[in-house]
């Protein structure tokens, strides 16, 4: 299903491009370069990037859903990403590092974790100190 | 709380279980004893020009609930400039269920709807004391653990003390956890020392890289619009006078915001200050040109196509058009 709505989405988005109806900053009426086309160094068409852009943000949008983000939330989450952000968190939410804060360590790890927090090396228990 | 998950599973453990463990734990002592924390080398000019002792007291906190580091850091920064943001509010905007934690371009990208620029910093412990030094508490990443069982966790970073070699933080349930370098450095550089500032817009902190700095405007500018992150690109062309691409981004925002005089003049400054800068002077002859000084144009942009990069061809296929 979901795979359809992605389909679904992009098409409707690549029709909303053609037609140009979208918030495109003044800077296309001369075909200027925009900051973000020149800080990705990035001379390919800017449509075409653009597509990438708006899919790659469909994509986290259905991954946050996934990951059990509140559906109501979601919109506004993805809109503050920045390209380059949501290009990065669509190619490996999966595998990014996810500040937590716990461990679900088994014995055999938490005794090797609790000589390097002797030794220095990590900071798992606070009572080593 | 962590240790009471373990003593729980640990009552699950049999003697295979510890046999092994102690087996591992020898292989690994003998490792780790052969190369034991060292202390990270400061600067000179960090011993030199930094008080040695900075606290922020004034950063307020908030204690970490469950795996939620990621919005009481967040609140923590937002508070200390005066920005109404609460852990409640934030957990929704940041936190994702499935991963028990908050990834980094959220991290930043949640600064930005509270109006704030969030700014990555240099990863040296030089960068984040003079950071510290400069009143702005940094939110930094570490993994507490090893690389093999991850345990990655935000805290703020509010203070240090030079002569005992120490870093004051605000971390989980502590609200002054002290750490010595040489141990932070070792859970900080497995994140490859990740951290950042957050700023007003009009407000570039110090020592931020031009291109950190870039990056973090123009996603704040698409954001919030041009006229919101005009300041900061004033900011940054002030704070860093030799970055041309500052200039052009400033010129770009002048444009979106119909002063285009502003746009060219600023453009002009940008091919001053790096003539080599081809989508410069690809941006200044597409103003000509639309302003229809077509001398000027055909000039300015012949200068673009003979310049190597990822611009050229774009002009040179202008300049036949011509």
């Amino acid at each position: 299903m979901a795979t359809t709505l992605r389909r679904y989405i992009s098409v409707l988005l690549i029709a909303l491009l053609a037609l140009g109806s979208f918030p495109v900053a003044a800077a296309q009426t001369t075909g200027l370069v925009s900051t973000q086309a020149a800080l990705e160094a990035d001379s390919a068409s800017e449509e075409r990037e653009r597509i990438h852009d708006i899919l790659a943000r469909a994509d986290v949008q259905e991954q946050l859903l996934a990951q059990g983000v509140n559906p109501e939330e979601v919109k506004a989450r993805v809109a503050a990403l920045s390209d380059s952000e949501a290009k990065q968190m669509a190619q490996q939410l999966e595998a990014m590092p996810a500040g937590a804060g716990v461990i679900a360590a088994l014995f055999a790890v938490f005794v090797i974790l609790l000589v390097t927090d002797i030794l220095g090396l990590t900071d798992v228990y606070p009572f080593t100190r | 709380m962590y240790i009471r998950l373990l003593a729980k599973q640990m009552r699950h453990t049999d003697l295979n279980d510890a046999r092994s463990a102690g087996i591992l734990l020898c292989f690994i002592v003998s490792i780790l004893l052969s190369g034991c924390a060292s202390r990270p080398a400061l600067l000179e000019s960090t011993y030199q020009t930094l008080p040695s002792h900075v606290e922020l007291n004034d950063v307020p906190f908030h204690p970490q609930v469950k795996y939620q580091c990621g919005p009481a850091t967040l609140a923590m920064v937002l508070n200390h400039q005066g920005v109404d943001a609460s852990v409640e509010r934030l957990i929704p905007q940041v936190f994702i269920p499935g991963r028990d934690g908050s990834v980094q371009p959220e991290m930043l990208a949640t600064a930005r709807r509270y109006e704030r620029i969030a700014f990555p910093i240099r990863g040296t412990l030089d960068s984040l004391l003079t950071h510290l030094a400069g009143d702005d508490p940094v939110v930094v990443m570490q993994n507490l653990s090893l690389p093999a069982w991850p345990m990655w966790h935000y805290a703020v970073a509010i203070g240090y003390d030079l002569p005992n070699e120490t870093l004051i933080l605000r971390s989980g349930e502590i609200e002054r956890h002290m750490l010595s370098f040489s141990r932070f450095d070792a859970t900080w550089a497995r994140t490859e020392r990740w951290g950042f500032v957050i700023a007003p817009p009009g407000e570039v902190p110090a020592g931020i890289s031009p291109k950190r700095a870039m990056d973090a405007i123009s996603a704040y500018e698409a954001l919030h619009g041009a006229n919101a992150a005009l300041p900061s690109w004033k900011a940054l062309t002030q704070r860093q006078p030799n970055n041309a691409m500052g200039f052009f981004a400033l010129s770009n925002a002048y444009y979106a915001l119909n002063q285009v005089d502003d746009a060219r003049e600023t453009l002009i400054q940008a091919t001053n200050i790096d003539p080599e800068l081809g989508v410069a002077w690809l941006n200044l002859g597409l103003l000509y040109l639309a302003q229809e000084r077509l001398a000027k144009a055909e000039q300015t942009i012949n200068k673009a196509a003979q310049l190597p990069g990822p611009w050229q061809e774009r002009a040179a296929s202008l300049l036949k058009t011509l």
